[in-house]
């Protein structure tokens, strides 16, 4: 599975209709379980593996992992993007547990935690 | 479902590279004039740039012109090239990177402020955050965005595009958008070949998996006339992971090598530039060597300093992190070991090659109001993100000139009706139609039609006409079988119509790999019954419309036209 929410670390960003790693996939892959208040990726074979969602995660609730085909469990790669700035970091850790850690520039960009969709109707909910 | 009816001047199909500049520039250059986004995702992380960029790939390095870049690029594309249109958006690189880089995108400068290169048509940025830059400048310059709409098709009045219609894949509401103009900006065709990885890696591609050809198929359904679209794009990535090669060889100057450590592309293709050789010999370099049994192929990072492996995982790291994660998982430091490449599936691509709308140098389509920029234009290639952004550019301008001369019309209401009711159609067959087709299995019999007979990975990108002719004739029993798909949600509903667009995408791209007897594009576009470039008879477009009303696609050819002097075939 590339990208896995973590249910003891997702909050379901509190009330949030639609939480920010729901919106910013490209594929509208992750769905919100709104009775159990989390988020899960709930079509994994069509993720990109491009980690929008990892890195806009105000939790950090969202691991990256190597589709299993390509190499062993274990190793991480870990985004910490914070609300202001203009670095990101990223924690790289190898099978055996080392750590390699690279800041590099960018632009932070503010997402909200919730978001209206437009039209008319509410939104159907086909998260369950 | 509900209606809605939106009434704009300018309507933006597919909030991405190109479609995110034009909007800039439309307010900013018609302020009174109102522009509606309608975007497939969320714009802000939606298609080809939602992991990030580290370089730009098209702009003029100190010393450089459009007029040496039309020359590069065209001995890029083998001697034949829309130059009107690669000319005039060489014209604008600067305009839309500078832009860019005023709104935030940090961009990396030597100590007196000049930015750095990283090859000659190339500068590094750091561009984890370009997605979100470019949406946030198309809302704020005011710019209305629809997001989460999958537009289903143009709508058009008396040969005239007048909007389009959707549906939102929230809430079901179904969109029609009345425009003066429109400009489509939907991206290319993955998802046409079968993946280089099942299971959970099978949207593991070069290109964006979400960019489905929706463009393509909505003027070819209308009747657009179409180009190139022989000229796939076959890319060279790291094995596995499908990175980009370009940050390896371009940014750490790494040689490719076969198994037995031979420059390969400087032994065979020395005459054609070795390394430098045009691309779509970059990618059939390493085919030719694994097929002949030279494989496994690398990029030699071996002997990397420690800095410079630092340097490449921090530049994959705003573009691709998966690459940085690969090496992780299985213990590769690739200063010890050189790192593995692969070629991917085809793709249809305007920005990378050709495939495409025909559009003329202001980048009109052949259907009156629509307009066309970004890879689903094509004609001009060498496109990336730059070139995107200046066909955008080019596009807004002069959608504004023309908007005077243009009325708002409303379609039919019985073509509305009646697109309402193909689009929704497969949802309400859901549990109702016995063996309903899911649109996975649709496009797992597509992609399995493709890549046997059409030139895929497992025959070395070669076909003929024998095979051809039988991808056509699989390929036509489709489109009478697309009234058995089913969705149950409406996330599987836009599933079911990027797999009919893709549909529609393959049959003309099979029309046109029959139409050209010749060899231009290596891998790219290889007939073995065909297997050398001939000047002499090919030396055009093959263009292809499909008739709206018959269904039947007819093929023509375009003339080819030099514009800049010099030899086709060297830009030296």
């Amino acid at each position: 599975m590339p990208v896995w929410v973590d249910p003891e670390k997702c909050n379901g960003c509190n009330g949030s209709s639609q939480p920010p790693c729901l919106r910013m996939c490209p594929g509208d892959l992750i769905v919100k379980d709104h009775a159990e208040n989390k988020a899960y990726l709930k079509y994994p074979e069509d993720c990109w593996d491009c980690l929008p969602c990892v890195k806009v995660c105000p939790e950090e609730a969202i691991e990256f992992h190597l589709s299993f085909q390509f190499g062993s469990k274990g190793a991480r790669l870990i985004p910490h993007v914070p609300r202001k700035g203009s670095q990101i970091t990223w924690d790289a850790v190898d099978l055996k547990g080392n750590k390699e850690t690279f800041t590099i520039r960018t632009k932070i960009m503010q997402v909200a935690l919730d978001e209206k969709v437009e039209g008319g109707a509410e939104a159907i909910d086909f998260s369950i | 479902m509900e209606r809605k009816t939106i009434h704009t001047d300018f309507l933006i199909i597919g909030g991405g590279t190109a479609g995110c500049m034009a909007a800039v520039e439309m307010k900013e250059r018609y302020p009174q004039c109102s522009v509606t986004i309608m975007e497939k995702a969320h714009i802000d992380r939606s298609g080809c740039l939602a992991g990030g960029m580290n370089a730009i790939n098209a702009y003029l390095n100190k010393g450089e012109t459009p007029e040496s870049f039309v020359r590069y690029v065209r001995a890029d594309s083998c001697g034949l090239v829309r130059e009107d249109l690669v000319q005039s958006m060489a014209e604008l690189f600067e305009y839309g990177v500078k832009k860019v880089e005023k709104w935030g995108l940090p961009i990396l400068c030597d100590d007196d402020g000049n930015y750095i290169p990283r090859g000659r048509w190339n500068i590094k940025i750091n561009g984890e955050s370009l997605k979100p830059i470019l949406a946030k400048a198309a809302r704020s310059a005011g710019a209305k965005v629809y997001n989460w709409v999958t537009v289903t098709n143009l709508l058009t009045k008396d040969d005239r595009v007048v909007g389009a219609v959707g549906f939102s894949l929230r809430n079901g509401t179904f969109y029609v958008v009345q425009a003066k103009a429109t400009l489509i900006a939907t991206g290319g065709a993955a998802g046409i070949y079968r993946p280089n990885n099942p299971g959970d890696a099978s949207h593991k591609t070069w290109y964006s998996p979400y960019n489905t050809g929706a463009g393509y198929a909505m003027g070819i359904r209308a009747g657009a006339e179409m180009t190139s679209y022989e000229m796939r794009y076959v890319a060279i990535r790291t094995k596995d992971a499908i990175a980009p090669t370009g940050t390896i060889a371009l940014g750490a100057k790494a040689p490719q090598v076969n198994s037995d450590g031979e420059r390969f592309m400087v032994k065979r293709y020395a005459d054609l530039g070795g390394d430098g050789a045009p691309t779509p010999y970059r990618a059939h370099g390493p085919v030719q060597e694994i097929k002949e049994g030279r494989g496994p192929v690398y990029l030699d990072t071996r002997g990397l300093s420690e800095e410079k492996v630092r340097d490449l995982k921090s530049a994959y790291l705003d573009m691709y992190p998966s690459q940085v994660l690969y090496w992780l998982a299985n213990g590769i430091d690739p200063a010890k070991e050189p790192v593995e490449v692969q070629t991917t599936e085809p793709y249809v691509v305007g920005g990378h090659c050709q495939a495409g709308y025909w559009v003329d140098k202001d980048r009109r389509t052949t259907l009156k109001g629509l307009y066309a920029a970004g890879d689903v234009a094509g004609g001009a290639p060498f496109k990336f993100v730059s070139g995107c952004w200046a066909e955008g550019i080019i596009a807004a301008r002069a959608m504004g000139r023309d908007i005077e001369k243009m009325d708002s019309v409303a379609a039919e209401d019985h073509l509305v009706a009646a697109e309402e009711e193909r689009a929704f159609k497969p949802l309400r067959g859901h549990g109702k139609v016995r063996h309903g087709i899911r649109p996975a299995d649709f496009e797992a019999r597509l992609q399995k039609i493709m890549e046997e007979y059409a030139g895929g990975v497992s025959t070395h990108y070669e076909m003929n006409e024998k095979m051809l002719t039988i991808a056509r004739d699989r390929l036509a029993k489709l489109p009478e079988e697309v009234e058995h798909l089913v969705a149950g949600d409406l996330h599987q509903l836009m599933k079911v119509h990027e797999v009919i667009d893709r549909i529609d995408v393959a049959q003309v791209l099979v029309e046109h790999l029959l139409y050209r007897r010749e060899t231009r594009w290596p891998t790219y576009q290889s007939r073995t019954d065909y297997p050398d470039r001939d000047d002499a008879n090919w030396l055009k477009f093959v263009n292809s419309i499909r008739d709206p009303k018959t269904g039947g696609i007819e093929m023509v050819t375009r003339p080819y036209e030099q514009v800049v002097p010099g030899d086709r075939y060297n830009a030296k």
